[in-house]
């Protein structure tokens, strides 16, 4: 498990990132979404090692990050880069073995790679005659040739086509195996919303939401969604709920006793046709607005 | 998950390094330009001063042709008898001989055409001269040996150099400013290719996978591998000129200078590479180089100004100071007596020299290269 804890970082009088501390779990993709300037790359580098912390530390698995360990990592930043005038497939090999890989090794994952991502025949083209959306494949083949023990990827799908996208996910799924932490930016929330397990919210360099995506969009209480053939006025004389709204047959309401919405279902369809019921979901943007507000 | 290897990153960085020098077409355009200028110098001159044989000089009479075979020069003169003066004017007109010795009024007239190498003019003077004085001395009932007893006057060197003086200056020269292209050729590229890392960010992720200190050892080893190939390639292909042309006088003087100066190469390069990719890690773009550089471009002219056209003892300190050593110590063997420990005592003052600009060269680098912000001052990267 790659961990976080209380993160600090100074540029002079400003402060970035102030006692930052969260979790990226193995297995489990951790979508690390704030405003611009809130601290996100800022935190990324500073577990990368390329950035020093002015206070707090990285650990891996509950011991201090070391340069050993950190070299399996994986890491894709924010401001794109490689070598514009080499060989790509000369590059992801110099890549792996930079990171560690046997040369056959690193050779073998190049090609798998490179079939994978589509470009096998433009291995011994250099980067730049490449379009921007291939340069942005083989940069993520650049962070996984080495097949990483934790990802971190800096704003990973900003400037690729939905479909791309799509490719970009599966590649990341099939390459990364239940044992690899993934912690990644993005500004795309619905992005982060299909595909991220856990979430950390940061706000002016502090955290200000974390957990899994589900139950920070569920919210701290219930609210459920009811639709029925008729009006659903009656509602409001219903005991241990918070009618947040009506209108004709469609309600809004918070569940403040347990279960009780189970007696109001009972209660709906003793009153007539129930069309819809269930758990109102709060669209992450919201969660996103409500926290960082 | 892999087999992981332990490897040294730098290794690895500095065959990254060479492997693409040795496909940029620039890079091998320059060497074989090099290879070929150094070539021409070494052949050229020799060619040159083989081609001629000995001089033709156009005579009237026996006294003429007797004077032209006594007199010495380099590849000695034929006489070319001719009828008369006009038709050894003539041949000097027309370039055939490169004089006449005509009969004067007094002894003997030099004819030559636009002009006369002084050589040449006093060999012939010096023989008919002699020969003049031996037949009045005959007259007077002296005998050439007793004539000559007592005149003859032998050359002695307090401090005999290894090499003629022109031709050690222009040796001396010669490897100054193949250390001098070089060291500033490959500073120049170094500190591209740090800049570029820069400028493409690849800094980042490079960063992140091996310590700076390993990009920096990688790049200022690669380099100097590079370098030294270089100047192995071009001082083996001068050596082989010399043989070939003959010229083994000064390459049985080169040839054992050219191992001191190969460490004092390979040290000096180490350190000037140090100070380069610092100036490469100032910059953020391409265009900042011309400033950052600057300092390591003062720090290789001066000294070579110095090493090349200082006096002796200005050259005797520059010889032991470090960098300014590596152009003028070997200089300095080449065209005096060198006493062993001096070299030996030089090369230790570059040594500690070097490693203490590798360690602050390391410090600078580990602290600007990943700031990709703007330009910074070697006082700032100092104080941060």
């Amino acid at each position: 498990m790659l961990s976080v804890a209380g993160l600090t970082r100074r540029f002079g009088e400003q402060l970035a990132l102030d006692d930052v501390s969260f979790d990226v779990v193995p297995g489990r993709m951790t979508g690390f979404v704030g405003a611009n300037g809130a601290g996100k790359t800022t935190a990324m580098r500073i577990i990368l090692g390329v950035l020093a912390a002015t206070a707090g530390e990285v650990c891996w698995n509950d011991r201090p990050l070391t340069q050993d360990v950190r070299r399996d990592f994986g890491y894709m930043p924010e401001e794109r880069g490689l070598y514009p005038k080499m060989k790509i497939r000369d590059q992801l090999v110099f890549f792996g073995r930079l990171h560690g890989l046997e040369p056959l090794r690193a050779a073998e994952r190049t090609d798998k790679l490179l079939e994978r991502l589509g470009l096998a025949e433009r291995a011994t083209d250099v980067l730049e005659t490449l379009s921007l959306g291939n340069q942005q494949r083989v940069q993520i083949a650049a962070a996984l040739v080495h097949e990483p023990s934790a990802l971190v990827l800096d704003e990973p799908f900003s400037g690729l086509d939905p479909l791309a996208v799509d490719a970009m996910v599966d590649l990341l799924r099939e390459e990364v195996t239940p044992e690899v932490p993934v912690l990644f930016s993005s500004h795309q929330l619905d992005l982060v919303e299909r595909l991220c397990d856990d979430l950390v919210v940061l706000s002016r360099g502090k955290v200000v939401a974390a957990g899994p995506v589900a139950e920070l969009a569920a919210g701290p209480t219930m609210t459920y969604r009811l639709v029925v053939d008729g009006d659903a006025g009656w509602l409001r004389d219903v005991e241990g709920i918070r009618v947040r709204d009506v209108a004709g047959g469609t309600a809004l309401f918070d569940v403040e006793d347990a279960a009780v919405e189970q007696s109001v279902l009972e209660q709906a369809v003793g009153r007539g046709r129930v069309l819809e019921f269930g758990p109102e979901r709060v669209a992450l943007s919201d969660v996103f607005r409500e926290a960082t507000r | 998950m892999n087999d992981r290897t332990l490897d040294r990153p730098w290794v690895l960085i500095a065959e990254r390094e060479i492997s693409t020098k040795l496909r940029d077409k620039t890079f091998i355009g320059s060497t074989a330009v090099m290879l070929l200028l150094v070539l021409v110098a070494v052949i050229v001159p020799a060619l040159l001063a083989g081609s001629g044989g000995p001089d033709k000089i156009a005579v009237v009479d026996d006294a003429g042709a007797k004077i032209v075979q006594q007199a010495r020069h380099d590849d000695g003169f034929e006489a070319v008898r001719t009828a008369d003066r006009a038709s050894a004017s003539a041949l000097v007109a027309e370039g055939e001989v490169k004089a006449a010795l005509l009969p004067g009024d007094d002894g003997y007239v030099v004819l030559g055409k636009d002009r006369v190498d002084s050589g040449l003019e006093g060999a012939l003077r010096e023989a008919a001269a002699t020969l003049g004085m031996e037949t009045n001395a005959a007259r007077a009932g002296l005998s050439p040996s007793e004539l000559h007893a007592g005149t003859s006057v032998k050359l002695e060197l307090l401090k005999p150099g290894p090499l003629p003086d022109i031709v050690a200056d222009f040796v001396n020269i010669g490897l100054a400013l193949v250390f001098y292209m070089t060291a500033l050729g490959f500073g120049m590229m170094i500190a591209q290719s740090v800049v570029q890392e820069k400028e493409s960010r690849v800094v980042e992720i490079l960063a992140a996978a091996v310590p700076i200190r390993s990009l920096l050892w990688g790049k200022v080893l690669g380099n100097t591998a590079l370098a030294l190939g270089q100047i192995v390639v071009i001082a083996g292909a001068s050596m082989v000129g010399l043989a070939a042309t003959d010229q083994l006088a000064i390459l049985s003087v080169i040839a054992p200078v050219a191992g001191w100066f190969v460490v004092f190469f390979v040290l000096g390069f180490v350190a000037l590479a140090g100070l380069w990719a610092v100036a490469g890690s100032l910059a953020t773009r391409q265009e900042d180089l011309g400033s950052t550089t600057l300092p390591g471009q003062m720090i290789l002219m001066i000294p070579f100004f110095f090493s090349v056209f200082a006096g002796s003892s200005a050259k005797t300190v520059a010889s032991f100071v470090p960098i300014a050593s590596s152009m003028a110590m070997p200089g300095r063997m080449l065209t005096e007596k060198v006493p062993v420990w001096q070299p030996l005592l030089a090369i230790a003052i570059l040594l500690a020299a070097t490693v203490l600009i590798i360690r602050l060269g390391a410090r600078l680098y580990e602290r600007t290269l990943l700031q990709t912000g703007r330009r910074l001052s070697y006082r700032e990267a100092l104080r941060a």
